[in-house]
């Protein structure tokens, strides 16, 4: 008697505790596989203020870029994603929503009255937002400009010097060719200082770094109809500057090099100039990291007058928990708020917001900001599809054979021209 | 009358004793390569995650259809035997001092152990870093030395070369332990004979070391040659296949394909190719290495 007693006591204490399940639940923890740049740590440093105000624990795994994808697809075909909240680069934005891995956020917005109107409409676009579907959030952006030395440009030795040699004064280049020529100067000088930082290592560093060089010489990928366009006049042209500069202009082992090398090597005074996403600027540009260029440099639009454009955003898997999901919109929307993106943009934000750069506060801590809209809104777009990652490589490779002087650039263009529009059926 | 093997009670206990282990690997590399082989011959990708229908040989046409297979499989030829060669070399050289070594042998194995025990992707960020052009450590010695400044891993000509000697670098103290433990366990009847006969140390060498060691050897080089036809990690981490298509070797191209390319088909039927390659020459070695004895 006594024993069936304590079984049925101990049977209905463990319902109980069961019905009370959620009540005790763990707090949903958010993890994200982020890119380890200045704005995965600007937004680090917000989220204690996160977690204050929700309860909702956010975990970063940082890790380099080039790690990201794979990482990112093995567990979006899993049964369930260990990241539920997606970190996801615009070269993704076709892909991800083709394969059906990314909810679908237009609900979520509606739902919580998220505004989307202070959002500059190239990045919803360039993230593969239409009428009926918002699969990314526009996060930051990350479009190109150039960064050069004002001291090299401004020194009179170096000005009288450029004179003696090329007959032509010194100024900030307003063209792609003056832009090489002047860069294959400051080789030529054979001082410690080399014309530009290039990050010619195949695949992302390099299509991205091209990218800039077709869009500033008038070429493009893509006509409006989608029809390819890549072998063109002006993509031959640009391809042979890139090369020239590759082998003339830039640092030894240029073709191996990532953004971190090219960052190292301009933080170490070692550089004139680098094609680079505008917000490297005030990292640069900071006395305790950088002592040798702080102070001494700018920013401007690409030289022609358009650079390459990208962006990140934030997605939600599909295949996480409906708890994680309504986590995750919660911190999204926290985090492209107005107040936060003017938090983080006073830390060195690209912002995706037009609101937060006319921000009085921003720009007087960065005037550079109104440059840095002018480079957003003169940015193009690498072409986006489900194989755009695959296209990076494409060309990536057609590249790297052109700037090593192991194929024609006529021949490394056509082949490159050929790989997207065969992609492009697939 | 001749009973059937199953049974006898010694042939029942013995397949009682193997089958967990057999069932384990049936389940860790049976299950994944069937899966693979599955996956080669159909139509799935990541963006069409189906094992239907099933293509044929259709992947593995596409795959040898492309010029850049024929490259990636030179390559990965070249490097192999030079990594191999190097490794084995170095590797006898490095065993036979230690041989002879008598004191504080632990000391040199424990040093010797180090590079094998660190993982590829740790040695191939090292080296990225004094490799780098402008302001690693290599240059700046090279400098130093009067020397120019070598671009190591962005010239086409050279990149493969530097990969292959990171990788002696690492794998050769694999080798040196193989080998050691070889030349230790060798009986000393061969060499005292030869020494009454008045044979040189290279005589030796040539006469009674190297035939003698030669089945453990083989192992080495096998192992050795299996593991560089299956590098990934240095090209993926020092170039990403290039400069160009350089440092491009198959099991680069097969993760290009299966994650680039979403197509896990195609990069399951090159890994498939490159499976059946170290198959065949596992089993050549084996055979050559038989029919000598």
């Amino acid at each position: 008697m006594q024993l069936k007693r304590s079984l049925i006591s101990t049977l209905l204490g463990a319902t109980m505790l069961a019905a009370a399940g959620p009540a005790f639940a763990e707090p949903v923890t958010l993890r994200a596989l982020m890119e380890d740049v200045p704005e995965t740590q600007i937004i680090e440093k917000l989220l204690p203020e996160f977690e204050k105000e929700t309860g909702i624990k956010v975990e970063f795994e940082k890790i380099g870029y080039g790690d990201m994808h794979d990482k990112l697809v093995a567990q979006l075909v899993s049964p369930e994603s260990y990241y539920n909240v997606l970190e996801v680069d615009f070269l993704w934005a076709g892909e991800f929503p083709a394969a059906g891995w990314l909810e679908n956020l237009k609900p979520y917005v509606e739902k919580s009255g998220f505004d989307l109107k202070p959002i500059i409409p190239s990045m919803l676009d360039l993230l593969g937002a239409t009428p009926d579907a918002l699969p990314i959030l526009p996060m930051y952006n990350y479009s190109m400009g150039l960064i050069y030395r004002t001291d090299l440009i401004g020194d009179a030795k170096v000005k009288a010097d450029y004179k003696a040699r090329t007959g032509k004064d010194l100024a900030v280049p307003a063209t792609l060719a003056d832009y090489v020529a002047l860069s294959k100067y400051f080789k030529a000088a054979g001082g410690d200082v080399v014309g530009a930082a290039m990050q010619g290592q195949r695949g992302d560093p390099n299509s991205m770094e091209f990218s800039n060089y077709l869009f500033s010489a008038g070429g493009a990928y893509l006509d409006s109809g989608r029809k390819v366009v890549l072998n063109s006049p002006e993509g031959l042209a640009a391809l042979k500057l890139y090369a020239d500069n590759v082998q003339n202009g830039a640092q030894q082992g240029a073709l191996s090099a990532t953004l971190d090398d090219t960052m190292r090597l301009m933080c170490a005074g070692k550089a004139f100039s680098m094609v680079t996403y505008w917000w490297m600027l005030p990292q640069l540009d900071d006395a305790a990291k950088c002592p040798a260029v702080a102070g001494k440099l700018a920013l401007s639009v690409m030289p022609g007058g358009h650079g390459e454009s990208g962006g990140w955003g934030w997605g939600i898997p599909k295949n996480t928990s409906d708890e994680s999901k309504a986590a995750a919109w919660k911190f999204i929307e926290w985090v492209q708020s107005q107040k936060i993106s003017v938090a983080r943009a006073l830390e060195g934000h690209a912002p995706v917001r037009s609101d937060v750069y006319t921000d009085p506060a921003v720009l007087k801590k960065y005037p550079f900001y109104k440059t840095g809209l002018e480079v957003v809104a003169s940015g193009k777009s690498f072409p986006i599809f489900a194989y755009s990652a695959q296209y990076e490589d494409v060309l990536g490779a057609q590249l790297s054979l052109a700037a090593g002087g192991q194929a024609k650039p006529e021949d490394a263009l056509k082949a490159a021209a050929d790989g997207l529009t065969q992609l492009l059926n697939k | 009358m001749r009973l059937p093997a199953f049974a006898d009670r010694e042939w029942r206990t013995g397949w009682a004793f193997a089958a967990p282990g057999l069932l384990t690997l049936a389940l860790v590399m049976g299950f994944p390569l069937v899966y693979a082989a599955l996956i080669s011959v159909s139509s799935l990708t990541l963006l069409k995650p189906m094992l239907q229908p099933f293509v044929g040989a259709k992947n593995f046409v596409a795959v040898m259809s492309d010029p850049l297979f024929w490259g990636a499989l030179w390559l990965t030829v070249k490097y192999s035997l030079v990594t191999v060669l190097g490794e084995f070399v170095i590797g006898l050289a490095i065993a036979l001092m230690l041989n002879r070594t008598v004191t504080m042998k632990p000391v040199y194995f424990a040093v010797l152990t180090i590079p094998m025990a660190m993982s590829p992707v740790s040695v191939a960020l090292i080296w990225r870093m004094l490799l780098q052009p402008n302001l690693g450590i290599a240059n700046q010695v090279m400098e130093s030395l009067g020397l120019p400044r070598v671009d190591w891993l962005g010239n086409a000509d050279l990149a493969l070369w530097t990969m292959a000697a990171i990788d002696i670098w690492q794998q050769t103290s694999f080798v040196v332990l193989i080998l050691a433990a070889g030349l230790a366990a060798l009986p000393r009847d061969p060499y005292e004979a030869a020494e009454v006969d008045g044979a040189t140390a290279l005589q030796q060498f040539w006469y009674i070391t190297l035939p003698m060691l030669r089945p453990v050897a083989a192992i080495a080089v096998i192992i050795q040659l299996i593991n560089e036809f299956r590098t990934y990690d240095l090209p993926y981490i020092l170039t990403k296949g290039g400069p160009g298509t350089s440092t491009e070797v198959l099991s680069f191209f097969a993760y290009r394909r299966a994650f680039l390319g979403l197509s896990l088909n195609e990069g399951a039927a090159a890994s498939f190719v490159l499976l059946l390659i170290v198959l065949g020459l596992t089993v050549l070695f084996f055979w050559s290495l038989e029919r000598k004895r």
